[in-house]
């Protein structure tokens, strides 16, 4: 099916139906998931899909609706519900769709190797992964590994002129162990996520991580209730910044449920974080050339040097806040209305080394694992559950498990008193290690 | 945001944002019913539901052609509606047509599947094949020719949610948003979402199983964000019932948005919560969430038969204080985790999963209870005819008991009353658990007293049911949706309030 074609004719069908201007989004993709477990393999699914979204205008007022069947009934259907819904919305005069802008093709979003490479061998992969991860004799049991891939294909056209299409794919593996000592058990799990094969990190370099976690941390001991200094590992960064990424979603900010809707150039956060959302950066795994609604996306700095630069929009909250769309219109699918997300989200390494972080430590905890929502965004304050490892004059000293941390986004954020320069690039949602000077610790 | 990171590695359960209070409080739990069979009348609008049985029974012929112990189909078609409300103004309006089909062949520990969008007779027999790929080479059985099956409905419908008009959901939300406003001038915004769906399903197996039934489902959430200085609050109410419109007679809107507007206010002036370990008094119902991480997520069988969760070999073993029974029940009369039958057509029942602090069973789907030969106990629940069934709760619940409310909370001298939680999640292999609260207050010499910040909970699941000394006679539940291996199910969670003795909590002062 020419599927670029379907987009334009479904644009002119919306108009003739009654919209005033329509948006046509379609998407299709193929899956493939292999898990193995005990040297066998677990599941193997597959599947190809489509669909489409139709989100039209009608005096001002948004439909949207979704269906998966491309018969011409189904889409006429579907599509009238969408004028239909349309007429129960209110009418605002920012609810616009975007115009047609040109954008610059983003490098090495697509690896046409992935689905040539056979099932026996990527079978094959994932059973040799797991069996390194057993390898280690701390590591009693495993819980699988896998391999995954998609690729998908997506269309947006929009009755301003907008056709544009984009097919990407992206590859995985992942395993995960459980090491266990007498009634203890600890889980360590690892994935290497890329857009293509080739990129794949080494089976003996997942395996070895993912083990390592769940050994690293037995024999955890207790320690007292404290202020001290929290050093998080990347893997927990996102806990950190996943709070300030929701405060500054330009919707939230126009509903004033943000704790940053009033820091606009302002110094809310110690001078040593800077974050910047990178749409464009060639191979990256959260990277495309457009957002979700067509408009191309950037490479933008959100919080320089501490100070609140951007806030993120889509086309329609960008209008209300009589801005320019920032290129964040995110979209989950042809069966989501578009929202606002970013796209390579990372905090920009710092001068010191993880290592030069603990050494310089007196006392504190070295975080490797948190639970809980991170900062919430609208209050700022932060709670969760921690474990990790404890550091005394330097050095660390023994693992800890079943504490608590805590603090307001004003004392974290300004807390922050050393970056290291361990950013992994190879995520969507990144940070180095970062040192918060001092937060409240629970435990005996 | 755009996370690619989190499809691999264990799967790590989830119960996203557990909502608020169900609101209906059931006096004894085996629900006295109407009998109602579910033999659903002809559906017009789910067309492509309507595969013929020599079909089906060729599909799946052919899915066991290289080998395999079990073959099923599954078809579905949704139809959903979702509005939001933001800000006095009707934001979106989405309506949803998914329909699709799905072929499993289990063989042996194996499982293949595979999907299609289109249900049609070729499709459906690519699917098998790509599914027939574990099986190669194995033994293989003969499957029975399918005949329709009679199973008991605990849903009934007064008024089907496809005969009503738009316009009255959106004064079911106009009322909402209202409500929210008038009850305090300090709430200065409501976020109402409406949602509904019809999910139609046919389920046909190697075992001669056909069964095909239709189930709506009603959720509808007000949240409520007040301000005074600097001091924010965002509260959370939701209402759920696999239901028809009716729904809203018994909870009407204003009831639902009062209830968020009061604790948007109550929230207010909430102080630093402490931290370290101490006594937990949780209210009734919404406090469900902690059993259903805690105990709940480590009791689903898949990770029994995999012999790493933190139950497993334990059935007939001392878990937890005498005072603790839990249950899952998946025929409690238009509960939000009620099913009829599960995904792979097992007959929804009453587990006794913990008894008198004894562990009774596991939540079982068909492959984990081929694998520890046990019963199917009607727990095999998925998301959409994407996704495996795997075993999943339904509406899980701490027993009410003889204490009374009262009492529990004038007995403990100080400690944490937590009245609501944002939600949580379990490690099912080691058992820790966390939850977020979203209304909580200080005990103070055996009384509620001043409110405090959302603070976290953590502990092990063996820990914190040992340390339960206290079931009120009030149970109640809430609704929810539960995450799990990437998929979401919708489910209810209920307890009496419950005292639990020494958890670590997590507040921002010594």
């Amino acid at each position: 099916m020419n599927y670029k074609n379907l987009a334009d004719k479904l644009v002119t069908r919306s108009l003739r139906k009654g919209a005033e201007s329509a948006e046509v989004y379609i998407q299709t993709g193929r899956n493939l998931s292999v898990r193995v477990r005990n040297s066998d393999i677990e599941t193997i699914q597959e599947a190809a899909s489509s669909g489409v979204g139709f989100r039209v205008l009608v005096n001002g007022s948004m439909g949207f609706s979704h269906c998966n069947d491309f018969s011409d009934k189904a889409l006429d259907e579907t599509l009238e519900k969408a004028i239909a819904f349309a007429k129960l919305t209110t009418p605002e005069d920012h609810n616009t769709l975007p115009q047609a802008k040109d954008h610059k093709e983003v490098e090495g979003l697509y690896d046409p190797e992935i689905a040539k490479v056979p099932m026996e061998k990527k079978i094959d992969m994932a059973l040799e992964l797991e069996s390194l991860a057993m390898k280690d004799e701390r590591i009693s049991n495993s819980s699988g590994a896998s391999f995954g891939e998609r690729e998908t294909e997506i269309f947006i056209a929009n009755s301003h002129g907008l056709n544009k299409s984009l097919k990407s794919g992206i590859c995985s593996m992942g395993v995960g162990v459980v090491a266990q000592k007498g009634e203890e058990r600890n889980t360590g799990w690892e994935s290497c996520v890329r857009r293509y094969f080739s990129d794949l990190e080494s089976l003996e370099k997942i395996a070895g991580t993912a083990a390592q976690k769940a050994w690293e941390l037995l024999d955890p001991k207790m320690v007292s209730t404290q202020r001290a200094a929290v050093i998080f590992d990347p893997v927990v960064a996102s806990s950190l910044i996943g709070g300030i990424i929701a405060a500054i979603n330009g919707e939230r900010v126009l509903q004033g449920a943000s704790f940053l809707r009033d820091a606009m150039d302002e110094q809310f956060a110690s001078e040593l974080l800077s974050i910047i959302d990178d749409g464009t950066r060639p191979k990256g795994p959260g990277s495309k050339p457009f957002d979700g609604e067509g408009v191309p996306t950037q490479k933008r700095i959100l919080v320089e040097a501490g100070v609140l630069r951007s806030f993120i929009y889509n086309t329609i909250a960008a209008n209300r806040a009589g801005v320019e769309s920032t290129g964040n219109a995110s979209r989950g699918g042809f069966s989501g209305m578009p929202s606002i997300g970013t796209h390579n989200l990372f905090v920009a390494p710092g001068e010191s080394t993880p290592e030069e972080i603990i050494a310089s430590t007196q006392r504190g905890l070295l975080l490797k694992g948190v639970t809980g929502y991170g900062i919430n965004p609208v209050n700022g304050n932060f709670s969760g559950g921690a474990s990790g490892f404890w550091i005394e004059n330097g050095k660390i000293v023994h693992p800890v498990k079943g504490l608590t941390i805590a603090g307001s986004a004003d004392t974290i954020l300004k807390g922050i008193d050393m970056v290291a320069d361990d950013v992994d690039m190879n995520r969507s949602f990144t940070a180095p290690t970062i040192r918060i000077a001092e937060m409240q610790i629970g435990g005996a | 945001m755009s996370n690619n990171n989190s499809s691999q590695g264990i799967s790590r359960r989830k119960f996203l944002e557990l909502g608020v209070k169900g609101g209906l409080i059931l006096a004894a739990t085996p629900p006295l019913l109407t009998h109602m069979v579910s033999c659903s009348p002809a559906m017009g609008h789910t067309p492509g539901l309507d595969m013929d049985k020599g079909t089906l029974n060729k599909v799946i012929a052919r899915a066991l052609r290289n080998g395999g112990d079990f073959a099923d189909v599954y078809l579905e078609s949704r139809n959903s509606r979702q509005i939001t409300m933001e800000e006095s103004k009707f934001k979106s309006g989405l309506y949803g047509i998914s329909q699709g089909a799905g072929v499993r062949v289990i063989a042996g520990d194996k499982t293949g599947y595979a999907y299609t969008d289109q249900i049609t007779e070729e499709n459906l027999m690519r699917a098998a094949e790509v599914a027939s790929y574990v099986a190669r080479n194995g033994q293989s059985i003969r499957p029975v020719d399918i005949a329709p099956a009679k199973r008991q409905s605990f849903v009934s419908v007064k008024h089907p949610l496809e005969e009503i008009a738009d316009t009255r959901r959106t004064e079911i939300m106009q009322r909402a948003d209202q409500a929210a406003l008038d009850y305090d001038p300090r709430i200065k915004m409501a976020i109402i979402d409406y949602n509904d769906q019809v999910r139609a399903r046919v389920i046909a197996n190697s075992e001669g199983l056909y069964l095909r039934d239709e189930l709506p489902l009603l959720f509808f959430i007000v949240q409520t964000m007040s301000e005074e200085g600097n001091n924010r609050h965002m509260a959370r109410e939701r209402i759920s019932y696999h239901s028809g419109f009716e729904m809203f007679d018994e909870h009407t809107p204003e009831s639902v948005a009062q209830s968020a507007a009061r604790e948007a206010i109550a929230m207010l002036d909430a102080e630093d919560a402490p931290a370290g370990i101490m006594d937990v008094v949780m209210e009734n119902g919404f406090g469900g969430v902690l059993i259903h991480e805690a105990v709940g997520h480590p009791l689903e069988a898949d990770n029994i038969a995999k012999g790493i969760g933190a139950f497993t070999g334990k059935v007939g073993q001392k878990v937890a204080s005498d005072v603790f029974t839990m249950v899952d029940d998946g025929t409690i009369p238009n509960y939000r985790g009620t099913i009829n039958f599960d995904d792979e057509g097992t007959q929804a029942r009453r587990n006794m999963l913990i008894e008198k602090g004894v562990l009774k069973g596991y939540m079982t789907d068909i492959l984990s209870a081929n694998q520890l030969d046990m019963a199917r106990t009607g727990n095999g629940r998925r998301e959409s005819f994407r996704h495996i069934p795997i075993p999943r709760m339904t509406n899980t619940f701490i027993e009410a008991g003889k204490d009374s409310p009262e009492d529990i909370l004038s007995s403990t001298p100080k400690g944490i009353y937590v009245q609501s939680l944002s939600g949580g999640s379990v490690n099912p292999v080691t058992g820790m658990f966390n939850f977020t609260c979203r209304e909580a207050y200080l005990i103070e010499n055996g009384r509620k007293t001043r409110p405090i910040k959302g603070a976290t909970l953590i502990g092990s699941c063996m820990e914190v049911i040992s340390n339960i000394d206290a079931v009120a006679n009030d149970l109640d539940f809430g609704s929810g949706i539960c995450g799990k291996g990437g998929q979401s199910a919708e489910v209810t969670a209920g307890q009496p309030t419950v005292r639990i003795r020494g958890i670590n909590v997590g507040g921002s002062r010594a």
